[in-house]
């Protein structure tokens, strides 16, 4: 009896168990999950909702209106339609920013932010207010991190390139601050029918959705894991102008050199060459065989480190997860990875947070698109603060390495990226051209930093079908760079 | 020692008016909105209601005050959030309600004075195995399962009522060490179970059996071939049935196809995400989108309506009466009353844990009610005739003791 009575009580206490993993589990999902499964498109009640609140405006960081919304009066009530801002450019460089109502473009603002920008938010008291006011609810207007003229004039920039799909993601890297973030082809929020040019779908937005291969730009990646071992980083490399691997069915396969000269027809060797100068040149078959000696699960902790298979779930912004090739893999397979390729995966923004985070001693900062939340009667609502996403490296000397072997890439001698180089400025930079299955020409990456705390910018750029990334990529950072320095004096903190 | 008891009394007390006031309130909110007539007379039958069960029915017998509130709290709030998807569903689960605490008492005051249980205990035998035969036989499929039965145009599932006579069954047959033939006959109910494809009430049915076959004979060796015997089965069930594969799809992925196959769980979770913390309000949110409000997914509703913190707390209520459960299935003198406790509190419980698990996505939706709160008259009876069992158990041990303490009374008398 006495022995029944204590089988009795350990039931009980796994009922227990049950129990607690039933809250807890609810309340991480929800306070994880829940403003995503809120603000998606299938939520009926949001849209019922929305029929009696007049949305939110929504501003850039310097104040310049983005969105707000014309009311008209109808015998039932009334009717808001959303107004954007007057210049064209302008609305079709942040329409996948912002999202527009109908959640065609998934994730915006729009349909994420809902929340706020349709007053859910809202206390009970000002409900009450209003309520006895007789006052038409209006929800809390958004100010975004985003600068207006900055995206205008990258769109420019990427139409005056004749860039057919793409994304670009400026950052700040010491805040996350979010600067611009721009997908092609794109269109006019206020004339849909009017996609403008490019392929693909328009309302796809390839910065934060988008994934791709990030080519030699992962090469900062399998850097960083050489550096972070103690018997690699010291030895030295030879680059015969390939290397070759077994793939899963035993055959030897060859990683050329994108250094080589094609045109003539030969292999051009780097000889003796060390990391530095294997990452300043992008010497292919170097990375390749430092990438095979590191092993897979080294190269797969350091691209963990930088967030690859993480699950991103930042507060303030929707990014897809970025992903490293899975399961028992060739040395072939590895190789490829080393030099980023094979299946890896990233969107421009993550690959924009692993430059942040190199520029910012190895911290990873949340990117955030939200500057200040403003109720209806213009008091500021607490906004989330800045929050650290992750932490790469213990050591700060590793990222200090590496921001040395990108600022070779842009400012030494035949480094790859040496038309993103600004005079009187530290610009730091990787290039990369990722070569895509059915694609004629390969994708044009860029991603880079000024490695100076009084700009501290960092930009990834993918070019899709473009070319070189030194030829390409590179100088648009250039011109991003000058651009916001040029502007320097008068820019306003996002955060 | 008398202070005590009636602090403890006065907190009871004040439990019991709050829980009185928020149903008041709460119908009273609801007519403000309807202006009907029978909005209000809920307003006062229903405190009423638990008044007269939470102190009325303890004069008939020596109850459990406290599982009595508790039961009776959960059943309201079921008679209110039933009434406010549709009054006509309200209404019936407040007659519900009445049947099933005239059918607790029945029940309670038969555990409390049926001494010989051996001729019941095997009678259990083959009625539980009859009624689970029942729908295969003339039963009608609701949902991918087949567990539904009309009878003289009276409709009722078989395995709510089973649940009731395999617990006595198996209890018996445990305290009597006779485990084979609780496992056979465990065995035999779960492959009845399985060819009605009711698989979440197999999981219950499972749970229970071994829970108790574990708490009776204290062998980890239970537990192990317990969890392979449940892996087998769950596989099997898997590989034999598509509802299964497809609401393990789901589960894994609602949101692949959310306007289909995973519509339920998806619209499930957004209306958790629409309530937040404090909820909607009541009457202000739109639990209508979802499918199944009226049972398999009230709590969602509730979570929607009332808020999170809200949920959580029915949630710790169902945990009280699991507390209550155990308590009194410790006190028992005897293996079989222990066992006839424990049997009913690891169900309540299950079927809470399996319900609300599937809601909130923590595993695949299996389509068993929540107790005492969702629409179903067997299962409302039957919920309260497994917490009438454990009223019984209580009676049973209340008056052992007092009969132990009158005979110590007695024997210092005589030695005085």
């Amino acid at each position: 009896m006495k022995q029944l009575r204590v089988n009795i009580r350990r039931v009980g206490l796994f009922i227990c168990l049950l129990f607690a993993l039933l809250a807890l589990y609810g309340v991480y999902s929800l306070t994880n999950y829940g403003s995503r499964w809120f603000s998606t498109n299938a939520n009926t009640w949001l849209r019922s909702a929305k029929k009696d609140v007049i949305p939110g405006d929504i501003y850039d960081v310097n104040g310049v209106l983005l969105a707000g919304s014309d009311v008209t009066e109808t015998e039932t009530g009334f009717t808001a339609v959303r107004r954007f801002n007057d210049d064209a450019l302008i609305r079709r460089s942040l329409v996948h920013v912002l999202g527009d109502a109908d959640g065609k473009v998934a994730n915006g603002v729009e349909t994420f932010m809902a929340h706020a920008l349709y007053g859910f938010d809202q206390t009970i008291v000002e409900r009450v207010r209003d309520f006895v006011s007789g006052a038409r609810r209006k929800g809390d207007s958004l100010t975004l991190t985003v600068d207006s003229a900055l995206s205008r004039y990258i769109l420019e920039c990427m139409e005056g390139m004749g860039v057919q799909a793409g994304a670009v993601v400026v950052m700040d890297w010491k805040t996350g601050a979010v600067l611009a973030e721009l997908s092609c082809p794109t269109f006019d929020p206020s004339d849909p029918a009017d996609s403008s040019g490019g392929t693909g779908d328009p309302y796809f937005n390839r910065a934060t959705q988008g994934l791709y291969a990030p080519g030699s730009t992962f090469k900062t990646v399998t850097a960083a894991a050489v550096l972070s071992d103690p018997q690699l980083s010291s030895r030295s490399l030879t680059c015969t102008g390939s290397f070759a691997a077994e793939d899963q069915n035993g055959q030897l396969r060859e990683i050329t050199d994108a250094g080589t000269d094609h045109a003539l027809g030969i292999l051009v060797s780097h000889g003796q060459i060390d990391l530095r100068r294997a990452f300043r040149v992008s010497c292919n078959s170097a990375f390749a065989s430092s990438a095979v000696q590191l092993t897979d699960a080294k190269l797969k902790k350091q691209a963990m480190a930088f967030g690859f298979d993480a699950n991103f779930l930042f507060r303030e912004i929707v990014v897809e997860n970025s992903s490293y090739p899975e399961g028992a893999r060739s040395p072939w397979d590895v190789a490829m990875t080393g030099i980023g390729q094979s299946t890896l995966q990233a969107t421009p923004l993550h690959l924009c947070l692993i430059a942040s985070a190199i520029a910012n001693d190895g911290i990873m900062m949340e990117p955030r698109l939200l500057s200040r939340m403003t109720a209806s009667d213009g008091s500021v609502r607490p906004a989330y603060g800045m929050r650290i996403e992750r932490k790469v490296f213990e050591d700060p000397e590793i990222p200090a390495l590496l921001r040395e072997y990108m600022y070779d890439v842009v400012n030494e001698e035949n480094g790859t990226g040496s038309q993103a180089a600004l005079a009187g400025w530290r610009v730091c930079g990787k290039t990369g051209s990722a070569e895509v299955d059915g694609q004629e020409k390969t994708n044009a990456l860029f991603i880079g930093f000024i490695d100076d705390e009084r700009a501290p910018y960092a930009v990834s750029i993918v070019l899709e079908n473009m070319g070189a990334g030194g030829e390409y990529a590179a100088p648009l950072a250039h011109d991003i760079f000058e651009y916001l320095i040029e502007h320097l004096q008068n820019a306003a903190p996002a955060l | 020692m008398k202070k005590k008891k009636k602090e403890k009394r006065s907190s009871a007390s004040r439990l019991l008016s709050l829980a009185m006031l928020f149903y008041f309130l709460a119908f009273i909110l609801l007519f403000l909105h309807d202006f009907d007539t029978r909005t209000l007379m809920l307003a006062l039958v229903v405190p009423v209601l638990i008044f007269v069960s939470v102190r009325g029915l303890p004069k008939l017998f020596p109850a459990d005050q406290l599982l009595l509130s508790l039961s009776s709290f959960l059943a309201a709030l079921g008679v209110l959030v039933l009434y406010r998807l549709d009054p006509d569903r309200g209404m019936s689960h407040l007659i519900n309600y009445m049947v099933a605490i005239a059918a607790m008492l029945v029940v309670t005051v038969g555990v409390r004075f049926i001494r010989r249980w051996r001729l019941l205990a095997w009678l259990a035998v083959p009625v539980s195995l009859g009624l689970l035969a029942l729908p295969l036989l003339f039963g009608s499929e609701i949902n991918g399962a087949r567990n539904w039965v009309t009878l003289f145009g009276f409709g009722f599932q078989p395995s709510e009522l089973v649940k009731l006579s395999l617990v006595v069954a198996l209890a018996w047959l445990l305290s009597r060490k006779k485990l084979v033939l609780a496992v056979i006959l465990t065995g035999a109910c779960l492959g009845l179970l399985m060819l009605q494809k009711d698989l979440g009430t197999a999981l219950l049915y499972f749970g229970m059996a071994l829970f108790m076959m574990y708490a009776s004979t204290g062998s980890p060796l239970i537990l192990a071939g317990g969890a392979v015997g449940g892996a087998a089965g769950a596989y099997l069930g898997y590989r034999m049935f598509a509802h299964v594969k497809r609401r393990v799809a789901v589960w894994l992925n609602p949101w692949a196809d959310r306007q289909g196959a995973g519509y339920q769980i998806v619209q499930g979770l957004i209306a958790i995400a629409n309530g937040g913390l404090w909820g909607t309000g009541l009457r202000l949110g739109n639990p209508g989108v979802i499918p199944a409000s009226f049972n398999d997914y009230i709590f969602t509703v509730i979570c929607h309506e009332f808020g999170v913190i809200f949920g959580l707390s029915v949630l710790v209520i169902y945990l009280a009466v699991v507390f209550r459960g155990i308590a009194i299935a410790r006190q028992a003198d005897n293996a079989f009353h222990a066992l006839l406790s424990l049997g009913c509190t690891v169900m309540l419980g299950l079927q809470t844990f399996v319900i609300v698990g599937g809601n909130i996505k923590l595993i695949p939706l299996t389509g068993v009610t929540l107790p005492l709160i969702s629409y179903g008259g067997t299962s409302l009876v039957s919920s309260m005739c497994l917490v009438g069992i454990m009223q019984g158990v209580f009676a049973v041990n209340r008056a052992r003791i007092r009969e132990a303490r009158e005979e110590a009374l007695y024997e210092g008398e005589g030695a005085l």
